[in-house]
């Protein structure tokens, strides 16, 4: 079920603002409380994929720590498409929560 | 001696071997990736430290699988934007041939697979995009067919007008361009197909 969801996921992750793989892995993985606990690399198909559909885009840096890395941000139409995937889903979840919920007999 | 991580980023490079510019860029970004979490594991430095990290990453084939199934996609949307390309083109030459060229005494056969082709490619590709969105056979199919109908258009153009004019000709050399560039395409599909199965079947 996750993985349907896993684009949009990632793209909120990286709301907050620039990260690399494994800082984006980590981020799922804590503010799910560890729900999400991914193989790590699943995350990297969907980030190509998301760049190459102009959503995100990455440039490499070297902070003075130390380690080249691959950083990740959203760009304008990646934050669109997670507005619309946010709008999506909470419509998705009410309707769900509804229906699980339960209710009278039909006819009422 | 390599360590963990280094067999893991080898046997990744390998299985990514099929896009050598995604197999160099992901094979840099993966380490980097294996050797923070490994430095995040308390028994850091350890040859376990690098284990738990490449544990925790997932296989490399189903790595390799997802990117594989992922350039499948691609090559099949490329495959099918050029074929709509394609088919526009040669219904526009075919037409032009109508309106240009004298079919008159002309035995019928040419100027009916030119017209018939095409339609038969038509009907190949509509029920390949409905039925089979990622068939290469479908769209060979529409590529003979298409193949057929410009090869006819070229007999009728040759053999049965006096000069064909220019606007014809240059219709033909788009049919044959879009041709080329559909075969590419249809054979690059193919691969990526055996290739994201083969991977499937191993992950």
């Amino acid at each position: 079920m996750l993985k349907g969801h896993l684009d949009a996921i990632v793209l909120a992750a990286l709301e907050a603002g620039p990260a690399h793989g494994y800082a984006i892995i980590e981020t799922i993985r804590s503010r799910s409380s560890k729900t999400f606990d991914l193989p790590e690399g699943t995350v990297y198909p969907a980030l190509h994929r998301l760049e190459q559909a102009g959503l995100l885009s990455s440039t490499w840096t070297t902070p003075a720590s130390g380690r080249r890395r691959r950083v990740y941000s959203l760009t304008k139409a990646g934050a669109t498409a997670l507005a619309s995937r946010r709008r999506a889903w909470t419509r998705f979840s009410q309707a769900v929560d509804s229906l699980l919920a339960g209710g009278r007999a039909w006819p009422a | 001696m390599a360590g963990v991580i280094d067999d893991y980023v080898a046997a990744l490079r390998r299985e990514l071997a099929f896009d050598p510019a995604l197999a160099r860029r992901l094979a840099s970004e993966v380490e980097d990736h294996l050797r923070d979490a490994a430095e995040s594991d308390p028994a850091w430095p350890s040859a376990g430290a690098e284990r738990r990290a490449v544990e925790r990453f997932g296989l490399s084939r189903e790595l390799a699988a997802q990117f594989a199934a992922d350039a499948v996609d691609r090559q099949a949307r490329r495959t099918w934007i050029t074929l709509a390309a394609t088919v526009v083109v040669t219904f526009i030459a075919m037409r032009l041939r109508v309106v240009w060229l004298d079919d008159g005494t002309m035995p019928a056969l040419a100027p009916l697979i030119d017209r018939y082709a095409f339609i038969g490619a038509m009907a190949a590709g509509i029920i390949g995009w409905f039925a089979f969105r990622h068939s290469w056979r479908a769209l060979a199919v529409c590529l003979a067919g298409l193949v057929a109908s410009i090869g006819a258009g070229f007999v009728r153009a040759d053999l049965f007008a006096a000069g064909p004019p220019l606007t014809v000709m240059l219709a033909a050399a788009g049919e044959v361009a879009l041709v080329g560039l559909l075969s590419i395409h249809v054979v690059g599909l193919g691969r990526r197909l055996k290739r994201a199965a083969m991977l499937r079947g191993a992950a």
